[in-house]
């Protein structure tokens, strides 16, 4: 089995889903080829900052509405829905390399929202911004499409755009004084340009597990400087 | 004297209240502009010392588990407020403030700080300590427990801090020194990363810029698996490193056992490890030139 094939299959291993014998000679190979070993140790840390994402509780009465509107959870829980440690814990993480980095990175941006993805085999799985496989004319291969990222994108795009409403409400309504309105549109231009920066770093290097990563990491920054932004506008009457 | 100044005096009024509390109990302190101040005592009591216009109103009213500090002006809501606080040492402090800077001083309970516009200063606090200002500098020090700090615009800074720790900024730099933890996370958009504290086994530590340079100090003995992902940038060691596994942007090696896991990225700067030592000489000087 080429090295290709067998970088295909890590996820598989890190699952648990492969044979003893599977196993065994995935294991053999990843000891003697360092470039799997440096992408099996890369995706053992994109899994363990996954499981290990904090699901803050909402700060601001908008979250609410919006978490909803990109269908997260805004905390609390309603009757029949598990909880969070049980969510941590059955969360699997099943998709080829370029899969599984923008998985982790769709966790790492909704994150911190009280976000949940069900992450599990079969269920929207999300390339990077613009998918290009690792692997050239493998995308169709065992995995499902890469559906996912396209409708999350969209997802944090209204939760952005509406985030930018409120905040430009509290600023013409003047809850938000001038100076603080200032800092806050300087620091989501210093973020956009992060992102636009990693945008442009994944473009050229789609496969990238740490532009990935990167770039969510920012985009999540941005949305809980929206949310924070909004709940920064006092009532002033 | 100016008209101003006459003015000043005419309006301002003094305002000392104290009440009773038991343990238990926790402060809980609103104010629209000025500056909320709380030292600690050990008595079992609160003294609210404040100096704001005379048409405004101080309430201070002690219920079953909270003390409220809040200001009422006959006109809306109260502008300006300048509050000395004296409260137990053991009493959770819970204070907000719009265009306010807060200080603190000597308490030895959990801390809720949250300001718009102003500074945050503590010096101690245990529990859960959540200090954050949009357009101030946060300041923690001689503090333990689990700790989340954020800014907006401004620098973050820990000195003498036992814990848990979360520091998170868009635009500052973010430094910590004289830390005892096993659980850092340190994130900014734009600006310097600096740690300066221990590296415990098993521990997990991630510091991560866009723009901007992480040095870090590792101690002679630590026993950690490095991982360090740079963009556009260099990586810079005062020891030698033994690479195990590279990729693209990312390289690790290990140090003693690796039982600890430090994450060190940024997508615009360089990445440098020293000895305690070495680091805080050249931080010192690098403060020092700037």
């Amino acid at each position: 089995m080429t090295r290709d094939q067998w970088t295909d299959r890590l996820s598989e291993y890190l699952d648990g889903d492969l044979g003893v014998a599977e196993r065994a000679a995935l294991e053999a190979h990843v000891a003697s080829c360092p470039a799997c070993e440096a992408i099996l140790a890369e995706l053992r840390r994109v899994v363990a900052r996954a499981q290990a994402i904090h699901d803050l509780p909402p700060t601001t009465d908008l979250w609410p509405a919006i978490a909803q509107q990109i269908g997260v959870s805004s905390g609390g829980e309603p009757h029949g829905v598990v909880s969070l440690a049980a969510r941590r814990a059955r969360r699997r993480l099943s998709f080829t390399v370029p899969q599984l980095a923008a998985a982790a990175a769709v966790l790492l941006l909704l994150g911190s929202g009280g976000a949940y993805l069900t992450l599990q085999r079969g269920t929207s799985p999300v390339p990077p911004p613009r998918p290009r496989s690792l692997e050239p004319g493998r995308e169709g291969g065992r995995r499902p499409p890469l559906v996912g990222w396209e409708k999350t994108r969209a997802k944090y795009d209204v939760a952005v755009a509406e985030l930018e409403s409120a905040l430009e409400q509290g600023r013409k309504s003047g809850r938000l004084d001038s100076a603080t309105v200032r800092v806050l549109d300087q620091s989501l231009v210093t973020i956009d340009s992060a992102i636009v920066q990693a945008r442009r770093a994944l473009a050229a290097d789609p496969g990238s597990v740490y532009l990935n990563q990167h770039l969510a990491d920012t985009m999540r920054r941005k949305l809980e400087l929206l949310r924070r932004a909004s709940a920064f506008a006092p009532a002033r009457t | 004297m100016n008209v101003a100044a006459v003015v000043a005096l005419v309006v301002t009024q003094q305002t000392d209240t104290t009440v009773p509390v038991r343990a238990g109990m926790r402060l809980d302190v609103e104010n629209f502009g000025g500056e909320i101040v709380v030292r600690a005592w050990n008595q079992n009591s609160v003294r609210v010392q404040a100096t704001h216009s005379s048409r405004d109103r101080i309430d201070v009213s002690a219920e079953r588990t909270t003390v409220n500090v809040r200001a009422e002006s006959r006109r809306g809501l109260a502008q300006m407020v300048e509050y000395q606080i004296t409260a137990p040492t053991w009493m959770p402090l819970n204070l907000h403030g719009v265009s306010t800077d807060i200080e603190v001083d000597g308490t030895q309970a959990a801390i809720t700080a949250e300001t718009v516009q102003g500074e945050l200063k503590v010096r101690g606090g245990s529990g859960q300590l959540s200090l954050k200002s949009v357009q101030g500098a946060v300041k923690l020090q001689n503090a333990k427990g689990h700790i989340d700090v954020y800014s907006v615009n401004e620098g973050l800074t820990l000195e003498n801090v036992n814990g848990d720790i979360s520091a998170e900024t868009v635009s500052g730099d973010v430094t910590l020194q004289g830390i005892e933890s096993a659980n850092v996370e340190v994130n900014t958009v734009s600006g310097d990363v600096h740690y300066d504290g221990t590296i415990k086994d098993g521990g997990h530590y991630r510091f991560a810029t866009h723009n901007g340079d992480v040095t870090l100090a590792v101690p002679e003995r630590a026993n950690v698996t490095v991982s360090v992902a740079t963009f556009n940038g260099d990586f810079d060691s005062c020891f030698p490193v033994s690479v195990t596994t590279t990729t693209k942007h990312r390289f690790s090696f290990t140090i003693g056992s690796g039982s600890a896991r430090l994450e060190l990225e940024t997508f615009n700067g360089d990445i440098k490890l020293c000895r305690p030592g070495q680091l805080h000489d050249k931080h010192h000087d690098d403060q020092e030139d700037n």
